[in-house]
């Protein structure tokens, strides 16, 4: 099935006057993989919401132009008919699903257009052999890493069978081996001859799957290549684009065997954790960070990662796990970042957490991080990379040494990730120490001093760069 | 610009949106209001309840009406949500009606006030009005609601409440506290609403 | 042993109301029945640890009631008390929500011809009450990082802040959720007036049956021995003998 966009301009209810999409036009052919690239705000994800159908159907705005899939105008269909033909993965893996098991979440896409409950079991079990997920039937999804939810996402989809895959920035916060099992996946529906759209700025895992990549600027078309052509253009051309690299760098290829000490080092000792003794989830005898420098911790999704942050930090543990942390002085700043947003105003943000409150200090702080315009204006309404420096901000203001980041740069742009990147170096400037938790290799080799891997629940390997 | 139209309007593809907003703002009620009204398990402050419980939960309706597109159907739903889990619970065909003629009250004042201020105050005051009804069968219907009470709690607190039920003045007061509380919670929730929400974008 | 979830909506109701109003022999009798079906679903562990809570708190207040204790001894007895009356209901809820599905739960409404309009929002709320827990834990957590606690100096100053920092960022994030959950429900045909079918089978077999008569017939024991303001053992001895 074709997709026609003609000549489509689009704006949002709530900012009338900066149209999101100027006279698009874009041609995709049945079959064809097609990456919609572009920086953040770019209105990518604004032209994955027409090939889905939100816009005209869902999304409240105002429209000029068209958009065919196949002969027919979405704007006459339904959501519920257009669903037959297009199958969406969002970037959020917590929040796209409906039921409580993973079976019924594959086949609520199938339940949705009323299909024979025969045939919808056959279809499951078939997707499920596709994607390789048997190990995830009948379990409760609540209980599933992010990856893991992601691939039940393209299960479901996949159950309908329909002619169009939409994935709006499904990588964002998987890791590299997911990361390369979505590439497995959409692969697959290529094979069998659909056509797959992915909105991204994370290129990499796309190169061999892709037979163009449209270049998507200030709501317009502004270029295309193939992958090849992108890579003739080298590294540097990419990310002046914002784009991340074509060929993702290794951390392993640039590590050095650690053979000195360090000098100076904040060490934590028994960080073990488990729900029943059977299982511990961690179990570290001794974790050693350097003064003032930036480490980083690598681990695939599962590895226990987010329970060593929450351990260092006291947020979780024994009485005398929390309390060594309190006097040690450490902050999170956690991956969803709306859940320590809590004042009407940047300023009132970055004040709370000050004894004694001291203004002057705070604009400071606010100066180093680039928010001084937006003293006055609501953490909320941020964009999301902004409101990540807000909640650093409010972590530098709390005066405490060790500060944690859990997953800083996932779904942020190449010019972001560089903005994290120097943020960071500054606070270790300043003496802090950090320790950063991500799955994003260009970020390691940015600014990172160390590495430390983990994998279930033990250190495997510690290197200085 | 030629051909140029409004997305997104009223029709059945924006349903499932209003539906999914009375289920996740009915779970949010639910918990909050159980939460509040546990402040009522002290005897002396039974009458104060309705007031917390109507206080603490303006915020979240005041989000909540301003997003729902369908006022009536939604409100509607909602309520008796409530209701039929009061009815489960024992307390009987009175609270079920009650929760579906406030909904539809509610909805109805939604409606003729647009969701403007006023709109959204007259609306939760009358929700309100169901949450204070939770205590009105220990009058109508004393004997029963005793004995219910009597497997919850203890024979010093069933006996406080067969004293409140002597009198009417005792449920007028629970249902002025409900409605002071509603009116304060109405007001706080408009800051609310202007200090934050709007200027996020989450309500208009 | 499946039951429909008609059935189990069906236990649920009378379940409680008999729970509720009537002495604490119907309530073993009622409670029974989630208990023994929970342990045909392997799930040993909550009910040990159901019984042996539940055997506590009633020995404890018979133990107790008629004891002199003093003001914090009547608070804890009225909790065994509360605790013992309110237990049944939890283990009726419990094996209702363990066991049943989503879509297994929509499809017995559907079948009870209960429009799509309501069990939309309905199996939304159930869905939604462990996100409520996580994002508010998310954010106490949050919280306890900044210093911000619920008995300080800061709170006394101004108590409304508190709940404004407790709520604002649960309904932000919850309304970024719901809108995202929307959208993929959306786009995945979720339609109120297409009719869904569903993987899972919905129809009643015997054990249904089974569990519907014994319902009915504690209910009707119950009412009876009320009515007649006797014990159900007189009446029953009375007939027999």
């Amino acid at each position: 099935m074709n997709i026609s966009i003609k000549n489509v301009s689009f704006s949002y209810t709530d900012c009338i006057d900066d149209a999101v999409l100027k006279d698009v036009n874009l041609q995709i052919e049945s079959g064809e993989c097609v990456v919609l690239a572009g920086e953040s705000g770019s209105g990518k994800t604004t032209i994955s919401k027409l090939i889905n159908g939100l816009i005209p159907l869902y999304q409240s705005g105002t429209m000029a132009g068209d958009v065919l899939l196949g002969d027919k105008n979405t704007a006459d269909m339904t959501l519920a008919e257009i669903s037959r033909h297009v199958g969406s993965v969002f970037q959020n893996p917590r929040s796209q699903f409906f039921n409580i098991d993973t079976d019924s979440e594959i086949a609520f896409g199938c339940e949705n257009l009323g299909m024979d409950p025969e045939e919808i079991r056959e279809r499951v079990n078939r997707v499920v052999k596709e994607i390789h997920i048997e190990h995830l039937a009948g379990r409760n999804i609540f209980h599933l890493s992010g990856g893991e939810k992601q691939k039940i996402a393209c299960a479901s989809v996949n159950a309908t069978d329909p002619d169009i895959f939409v994935l709006d920035e499904p990588s964002a916060n998987l890791d590299l081996k997911t990361i390369a099992d979505l590439a497995e996946i959409i692969k697959l529906w290529k094979s069998r001859g659909k056509t797959v759209v992915v909105v991204e700025h994370r290129l990499h895992y796309l190169r061999d799957v892709a037979d163009r990549i449209v270049y998507v600027k200030d709501g317009r078309i502004d270029c295309e290549w193939t992958p090849a052509e992108l890579e003739e253009k080298g590294p540097e051309y990419a990310a002046s684009l914002g784009l991340r690299s074509l060929r993702l760098p290794s951390v392993v290829a640039a590590l050095e065997e650690r053979a000195q000490s360090i000098a100076e080092t904040i060490t934590f000792r028994n960080l073990t954790f488990s729900y029943q003794k059977k299982f511990p989830i961690l179990d570290i005898p001794e974790l050693s960070l350097p003064k003032g420098k930036i480490t980083a911790l690598l681990g695939h999704n599962g590895a226990g990662k987010s329970t060593l942050a929450q351990l260092v930090c006291g947020l979780r543990g024994s009485w005398s796990q929390k309390r060594a942390a309190r006097k040690l002085g450490t902050y999170l700043i956690m991956q969803d970042v709306n859940h320590q947003l809590f004042t009407e105003s940047v300023l009132d943000e970055v004040l709370l957490g000050m004894k004694p409150k001291d203004e002057s200090a705070a604009l400071e702080i606010l100066d180093s991080l680039n928010l001084k315009s937006y003293a006055e204006k609501h953490p909320m309404a941020l964009s999301g990379g902004q409101k990540q420096r807000v909640a650093i901000a409010s972590g530098v203001s709390s005066n405490r040494d060790l500060i944690v980041f859990d997953e800083p740069t996932s779904g942020l742009d190449y010019r972001q990730m560089l903005a994290v990147s120097a943020t960071l170096k500054a606070l270790a400037n300043r003496g802090k120490t950090l320790f950063v938790i991500t799955h994003d290799p260009e970020l390691v080799l940015n600014c990172c001093h160390h590495v430390i891997r983990m994998d279930h629940g033990r250190i495997v390997e510690q290197y200085s760069l | 610009m030629p051909n140029v139209k409004t997305t997104g309007k009223k029709s059945s593809n924006t349903l499932v949106r209003d539906l999914v907003n009375v289920g996740i703002f009915a779970a949010l009620y639910i918990v909050l209001a159980f939460l509040s009204s546990s402040v009522g398990y002290i005897p002396a402050l039974i009458v104060f309840s309705t007031g917390s419980i109507a206080l603490v939960t303006s915020i979240p309706l005041f989000l909540f009406f301003s997003k729902i597109e369908r006022s009536i159907l939604c409100c509607l739903i909602f309520c008796g949500f409530f209701g039929t889990a009061m009815f489960v619970m024992g307390q009987g065909i009175l609270m079920l009606s009650i929760s579906l003629l406030v909904g539809l009250l509610a909805g109805v004042a939604l409606k003729v006030f647009g969701k403007g201020f006023a709109g959204l105050f007259s609306a939760n005051i009358i929700l309100c009005l169901m949450s204070s009804s939770m205590m009105l069968p220990l009058w109508t219907s004393t004997e029963e609601y005793l004995e219910y009470t009597r497997t919850m709690c203890d024979a010093g607190y069933v006996a406080k409440l067969a004293e409140l039920s002597q009198s009417p003045w005792p449920l007028v007061a629970i249902y002025a506290f409900g409605i002071l509380g509603a009116v304060v919670g109405g007001f706080i929730a408009r800051r609310v609403m202007k200090k934050h929400f709007e200027r996020i974008g989450l309500a208009k | 042993m499946k039951l429909d979830p008609r059935t189990k909506l069906f236990l649920a109701i009378v379940a409680n109301s008999v729970i509720l109003s009537a002495p604490p022999v119907y309530s073993v009798l009622m409670f029974a029945v989630p208990a023994i079906l929970l342990l045909f679903e392997k799930k040993w562990k909550f009910v040990l640890a159901f019984f042996s809570l539940y055997l506590a708190a009633v020995l404890g207040f018979e133990h107790l009631k008629t004891m002199d204790v003093g003001r914090v001894g009547t608070l804890a007895v009225s909790t065994m008390m509360i605790v013992s009356r309110m237990m049944p209901i939890t283990i009726v809820l419990y094996y209702v929500m363990q066991t049943t599905k989503a879509n297994e739960f929509m499809a017995g409404m559907s079948r009870m011809h209960v429009p799509n309009k309501v069990t939309i929002p309905l199996t939304v709320m159930i869905r939604f009450f462990p996100t409520v827990f996580d994002e508010s834990r998310a954010i106490g957590n949050a919280m306890k990082m900044r210093g911000i606690r619920l008995f300080s100096l800061q709170t006394l100053k101004n108590p409304f802040a508190i709940l404004e920092y407790r709520l604002i960022p649960l309904l932000v994030s919850l309304t970024k959720i719901g809108d995202e959950l929307s959208v993929a429900a959306s786009t995945r045909g979720l339609a109120p007036e297409t009719r869904r079918t569903c993987i899972v089978p919905v129809g009643f077999h015997a054990q249904d049956l089974i569990v519907f008569v014994y319902c009915l017939i504690v209910a009707a024991c119950f009412v009876i021995a009320s009515r007649a303001k006797q014990s159900i053992f007189d009446i029953i001895s009375a007939i027999f003998c």
